[in-house]
């Protein structure tokens, strides 16, 4: 910021803007915004065809080409498909199926995995990693991120059901949450925590 | 301007650029970043962790910045998730050799004025919804600060908003600004002076009060 930008109510402004305590770290509205896009929908073909083919811009020639190239491959094959007559008869289901063919598919909320959030206070560490059954106790792999408020966060998507986890502090120590119950075993020498994901 | 990829209405016209613009305006001034730029990259390639901890980390700064766009939490809060769909289904346009945080602010900032515009149509009031509660336990003093630092905020044009918010309280660099918001350069200092000059002669009085 320039020293004429510089003004004793614009900084204090800016501060009371900033210190709002309703924009601190609010895990359940992380793990809400997460489902989210863990649920939506990826992009649509079109969409991915345009994401992967990004032209710059289309000369007329070059329209008029891919045109006329259209028109024809559409003339040739006249005639030579057409759905409707091809489809299979609809199965009868007993109910009302309409123009369109309704196929039932298998859904498996089980098999689905949940974003989970971990937070675990620590102050004096320089890493942490979460270990657990569901990633057969490796350190390496979810590391947990400090927040500048000293807590330290991680959201990995697992599948419902009871697992035991513990934290890796600097790649040695390793500790239960003191915020969950004990898993009621010492299989790594100590007690891991337990944490229940729920299908929704 | 609904959909951010796209760009702003300085992008279109012809001319398509990959994100940032590669400009001589790219400079140093820039304020560092605060998140692990691995992150964003690890995320594009298809790392679910490495998003949830983008989503973790710059959750609060979004929130912020679209509570005080937008001016209550349920419209912040569905901008700010619908922000996170968009960077999440749009991460393989993410370039490599860019940085996240104006990537993310971009498609927020149009999110934000989405809204805005929402609401213009249905004429609805403007409230900032948790001020009330936010500010219920400080001095009576710091509360009338807050309070008529909301109402000037509120009253100010929304590019003027966006622009000032953007620059004082996000405190990014106005290269990254006119990024985000498809404004030239000299336009934006305008907007964030016009905005200070508001604030400055709404608040001197308050402040003099205190």
């Amino acid at each position: 910021m320039s020293e004429f930008e510089r003004d004793p109510i614009i900084d204090k402004v800016r501060d009371t803007l900033r210190s709002a305590p309703h924009v601190a770290p609010d895990q359940r509205a992380v793990a809400r915004v997460l489902s989210s896009v863990w649920e939506s929908p990826p992009p649509s073909g079109w969409r991915r065809f345009i994401n992967t083919w990004r032209v710059p811009a289309l000369s007329g020639l070059g329209a008029g080409v891919l045109t006329v190239g259209a028109l024809l491959i559409g003339f040739v094959t006249r005639g030579a498909v057409n759905p409707r007559q091809e489809a299979e008869p609809l199965a009868a289901t007993g109910a009302p199926t309409g123009e369109y063919p309704v196929q039932a598919v298998a859904f498996d909320a089980e098999a689905i995995q949940i974003p989970t959030q971990f937070v675990f206070e620590h102050g004096e560490a320089q890493s942490i990693t979460l270990v657990g059954d569901f990633n057969d106790w490796k350190g390496e792999a979810m590391p947990l991120t400090r927040l500048p408020n000293g807590l330290w966060t991680t959201t990995v998507p697992l599948l419902p059901g009871r697992h035991v986890y513990a934290y890796l502090v600097n790649g040695t120590l390793l500790l239960a949450d003191p915020r969950a119950p004990k898993s009621g075993d010492a299989d790594y020498g100590n007690e891991g925590s337990v944490v229940m994901v729920f299908a929704r | 301007m609904d959909d951010p990829f796209q760009g702003s209405a300085a992008w279109r016209g012809g001319e398509q650029r990959e994100y940032p613009p590669q400009t001589s305006l790219m400079n140093d001034s820039r304020p560092a970043s605060s998140i692990d730029p691995t992150l964003p990259l690890r995320a594009k390639g298809g790392d679910r962790q490495a998003f949830a901890e983008l989503v973790d980390v710059m959750y609060p700064r979004a929130l912020r910045f679209a509570l005080h766009m937008v001016g209550n939490r349920e419209d912040a809060e569905e901008a700010v998730q619908d922000t996170f769909v968009r960077v999440h289904r749009n991460l393989d346009r993410f370039r490599d050799d860019a940085r996240f945080e104006p990537w993310l602010f971009r498609i927020l900032a149009n999110r934000c004025r989405t809204v805005l515009e929402k609401r213009k149509r249905h004429s609805v009031v403007i409230q900032y919804g948790d001020v009330p509660d936010r500010i219920g336990a400080v001095q009576e003093a710091e509360r009338d600060w807050t309070e008529e630092v909301y109402k000037v905020l509120d009253t100010l044009p929304s590019e003027q908003r966006e622009a000032f918010l953007l620059r004082h309280v996000e405190d990014m660099a106005y290269e990254d600004i006119a990024a985000i918001t498809g404004v030239g350069l000299s336009a934006l200092r305008m907007r964030v002076k016009r905005a200070c000059d508001a604030l400055r002669v709404r608040l001197t009085e308050v402040m003099r009060d205190e």
